[in-house]
């Protein structure tokens, strides 16, 4: 009986992804693959090709660039934040979190503003650093966006590590490098590994960033195949680059989800870590000044592009004004993008709020399943559901064109949200799953005991105990919806035009004032999904 | 209402649970005793309808239940870990069982009242179970349990996660609540000593099948088999031959019927000492009130226990010999 209910519960969600990822997804690789029979010719045409084949060199070499930058810049922290204590801690780790606030068009604009031509360093020191429009600049924004992950990943774990450990193997006569070496650094390398993966695979898919940092000369991948359809209406080259890039991201997403494995199975230890406080004596000490230098820098580091944004957008022909956002209020038809400021951020909310929906009533069923019953297939069905999160944005994008562009649902408001929900939901089934995997199986069964049906169990016991999870997916699915600019891009009609894409015309026509007001507004929206997924994780976790 | 199970079986890839028949009577608590991973919570669970047998029939008084979801059973269920609803306080949580039944709201006020004085917990209706002690959490989730008038009560080492103090008086608690309101009970637990304090009956399970049922002095005394004599508290096994229904260590001789190889098992407690014999006392280890002796006999080792004050000698300056009587034995089944 149960398998009868389980194939109901599931039906819808899998026919969504299936209509609205596998056939798209299926109609890319027929483009890329088949000609009058089964043929590699696009792929092997692609990779004969010398910018192609540059391209592709250069988002896997510049992934591992910006991982390397990356660690460097985040493990010091990690180390900081796992051993010591010191005043203003919970507001260096509250900053912490602002590059994840900033939807990633935001950062590039904030990189374009402190490092352009005529951008505030160039006024500073009266010339240009030489950064912007080079890899430098790639792999920076890259480093800026994901060294937080390093250092929340790599200290949880390491305020982990049983004290008695390094005790035991100090009282054997390690000490400094080698008990770091031998005893600390094992213990905690799952999630160093883990945190890298995860840094490479943003890096790897990166689209916003280098778009607007590396120009045509630092494509991605994702980039590539965004101008070869966008702008070349290459459709077949578009295609081979996205069944080359589905399978290189879809292998180190597999490396990222096994190291997260090693992870989260490190046993969670009820030991408090003595963290040591910090007196200003300390800073006078080598280690001390180096550590008191990192955090300033860091601290630069991370408003430094944040800062940039909001001056521009406070500043209009060169005097302090409110006008930027006079502007971006306005309701006055804009012709560069087919709608007013007004009306883009209406659709961003809009999408939002429709990806929140249904990213939600896709992955809880899904979730709910793969975390409660046993079945044949079920390692099957848990591939397949997280198997959208090797593919990229722009990827979707292309797919929807193909597979939509004669049906009635494309040039609407639906295939833009549903391209949303896609790109979303594996982030929302993992929170939910998470939030599920918590609550003791035999809750489930005290209530069936007690007279409760299946369905009354759940609703009454399971999904208030999984609420917290729900709501960190919904906040997650709406910031990606919000920032999301590639697949909006390529599927929306000018009258959805939205926030991300305001901007991004705007810097395109060199109106930083606006890019940077409308940038703002972005930002506060994400920042305040964000503030909401910390305050209920604590309240839930 | 009593409770039966006939010819159960369930198979893992490595691991087959079999019951052919185990009844637990009218208003009886009945234990299942066994080591971890022996299948006794598997057997409650396909009682409660958790799990669902390969073949066999579950019998609530007459009627099959087989077909029954856990719902329908009218059973009440602690469990190990307790499973109160972390997001409900001590009042909701007793209650659930009464909503789901839609009484009236009077009506569950007034019984989960008198539910929550029988295990002692008046005042405590709004805490949340995470500001609850064990003793507390336990004493709600058999509150919950036994709020709808089960017709079955099912406990699955509820005292486990518990101190010893604390695990002893719920103990005799359960057992008081349990005989004040005759409700048939199954019981499990790994605890020989805690079983033998709370039960009627006891079915010692190991592997995956039962291995003898009775009462807690008969399985103790009077064991069947290897495994129940030894599960249950220490003991001697001698591995004699009979000849002329007799069959001797040395001076120490038994009664037996059969010829051949016999197995008799005794506790140390029925081993009684006396002045004279050809024992070699090898060791004397003082327990509080008692001594545990190790002895010698004819290359054979035998456990002995005995009150300190019942000695013929100074426990701190033993004789080498003494003489041995074995007071009451049992017959295991012989090696083969």
């Amino acid at each position: 009986m149960r398998f009868r209910i389980a194939h109901l519960v599931l039906l819808v969600p899998v026919a969504f992804l299936l209509v609205f990822f596998y056939l798209p997804i299926a109609s890319v690789l027929k483009l890329g693959l088949w000609e009058n029979g089964f043929t590699l010719s696009p792929i092997i045409s692609v990779i004969g090709n010398s910018y192609h084949r540059r391209v592709i060199a250069f988002t896997i070499g510049q992934a591992l660039a910006s991982t390397l930058l990356t660690l460097a810049m985040g493990l010091p922290g990690a180390y900081i934040f796992a051993n010591y204590e010191f005043p203003g801690k919970r507001a260096i780790k509250a900053l912490l979190t602002v590059p994840f606030v900033m939807p990633s068009i935001m950062v590039a604009l904030g990189f374009v503003i402190l490092f352009g031509r005529d951008g505030i360093i160039a006024d500073l020191i009266g010339h240009e650093l030489g950064i912007i429009y080079t890899w430098k600049a790639i792999l920076l924004a890259h480093a800026f966006y994901n060294f937080p992950i390093v250092v929340r990943m790599v200290s949880a774990l390491w305020q982990r590590v049983n004290p008695h450990y390094e005790e035991a193997a100090m009282a054997l006569g390690a000490r400094g490098w080698r008990l770091f070496w031998k005893v600390t650094l094992p213990l905690i390398s799952p999630a160093i590994f883990a945190s890298a993966m995860l840094t490479f695979v943003f890096c790897f898919l990166s689209f916003s960033i280098p778009l607007i940092l590396g120009g045509y000369r630092y494509a991605t991948i994702e980039v590539d195949i965004f101008t070869s359809v966008m702008t070349l209406l290459d459709f077949r080259t578009g295609a081979a680059l996205a069944i080359i890039q589905i399978s290189l991201s879809g292998l180190f997403m597999y490396l990222y989800l096994k190291s997260l494995e090693a992870y989260s199975k490190r046993e969670e230890q009820k030991l408090v870590r003595k963290t040591r406080r910090l007196t200003l004596r300390d800073f006078l000490g080598l280690k001390g000044a180096g550590m008191a230098f990192y955090i300033l820098i860091i601290l630069l580091f991370i408003v430094a592009p944040l800062l940039a944004v909001l001056y521009d957008s406070l500043v209009f022909n060169g005097h302090l004004s409110l006008e930027n956002y006079r502007r971006v209020f306005s309701t006055a038809y804009n012709p560069m993008f087919g709608t007013s400021t007004l009306g883009a951020i209406r659709n961003s909310l809009l999408f939002g709020v429709a990806t929140v929906v249904f990213s939600t009533l896709v992955a809880l069923p899904i979730a709910y399943v793969l975390n409660r019953w046993d079945f044949k297939g079920k390692r099957v069905l848990d591939v397949l559901a997280m198997l959208p999160l090797a593919s990229s944005p722009i990827t979707i994008g292309l797919a929807y064109v193909r597979f939509f562009h004669s049906t009635p649902l494309y040039y609407t408001f639906w295939i833009v949200a549903i391209a949303h929900v896609i790109i979303a939901y594996p982030f929302v089934l993992r929170a939910i799953s998470t939030s599920l995997g918590k609550i003791k199986k035999n809750l489930f069964e005290a209530a069936l005991s007690l007279g409760a049906k299946e369905f009354t169990a759940f609703l009454k016991v399971e999904l208030p105990l999984a609420l917290g999870g729900l709501v960190v997916g919904a906040i997650f699915a709406f910031a990606m919806s919000i920032a999301e600019l590639g697949a909006t891009y390529m599927l929306a009609t000018p009258e959805y035009t939205t926030m991300t894409i305001a901007v991004y015309k705007f810097i395109g026509a060199r109106q930083f004032g606006s890019a940077s007001a409308l940038s703002v507004l972005l930002m506060l929206v994400s920042a305040l999904s964000f503030m909401m997924i910390e305050h209920i994780g604590e309240e839930v976790w | 209402m009593s409770v039966e199970l006939r010819g159960i079986e369930k198979c893992w890839e490595d691991f087959c649970l079999r019951i052919s028949n185990l009844k637990v009577r009218d208003g009886e608590l009945l234990t299942i005793l066994g080591p971890s991973g022996c299948g006794k919570t598997t057997t409650l669970r396909i009682i409660a309808g958790f799990e669902r047998p390969d073949s066999g029939e579950v019998l609530f008084g007459d009627r099959a239940v087989n077909e029954l979801p856990p719902y329908e059973r009218g059973i009440g269920i602690v469990f190990q870990d307790y499973a109160l609803f972390p997001h409900m306080t001590v009042f909701r949580n007793v209650a659930f069982g009464l909503e789901m039944r839609k009484l009236p709201k009077a009506e569950i006020e007034k019984r989960v009242r008198e539910a929550l004085e029988l295990v002692g917990l008046e005042g405590f209706e709004n805490r949340y179970p995470e500001q609850l002690s064990g003793g507390q959490q336990q004493r709600v989730a058999l509150a919950r349990a036994l709020v709808v008038e089960p017709k079955v009560l099912l406990l699955d080492e509820p005292l486990s996660n518990l101190d010893a103090k604390i695990r002893e008086r719920l103990r005799s608690e359960i057992g008081r609540i349990q005989r004040e309101l005759g409700i048939t009970t199954l019981y499990v637990t790994h605890d020989q000593e805690e079983a033998m304090a709370i039960s009627d009956r006891i079915a010692v399970m190991n592997v995956g099948t039962i291995e003898q049922v009775g009462k807690p002095l008969e399985l103790y005394y009077r064991p069947k088999t290897k495994f129940v004599a030894t599960f249950l508290g220490t003991g001697n096994i001698l591995e004699l031959e009979a000849k002329d229904g007799r069959a001797c260590l040395g001076e120490l001789c038994f009664d037996v019927e059969e010829e051949g190889t016999v197995r008799l098992f005794f506790r140390p407690e029925n081993v009684f000492l006396k002045p004279g014999g050809t024992a070699e006392l090898l060791d004397v280890e003082l327990l509080p009130g008692r001594v545990r002796l190790r002895l010698n006999l004819g290359g054979t080792t035998i456990t002995a226990e005995r009150f300190i004050n019942e000695l013929f000698f100074d426990p701190e300056k033993p004789p080498s010999k003494v003489g041995l009587e074995v007071k009451s034995y049992a017959l295991l089944p012989s090696p083969l």
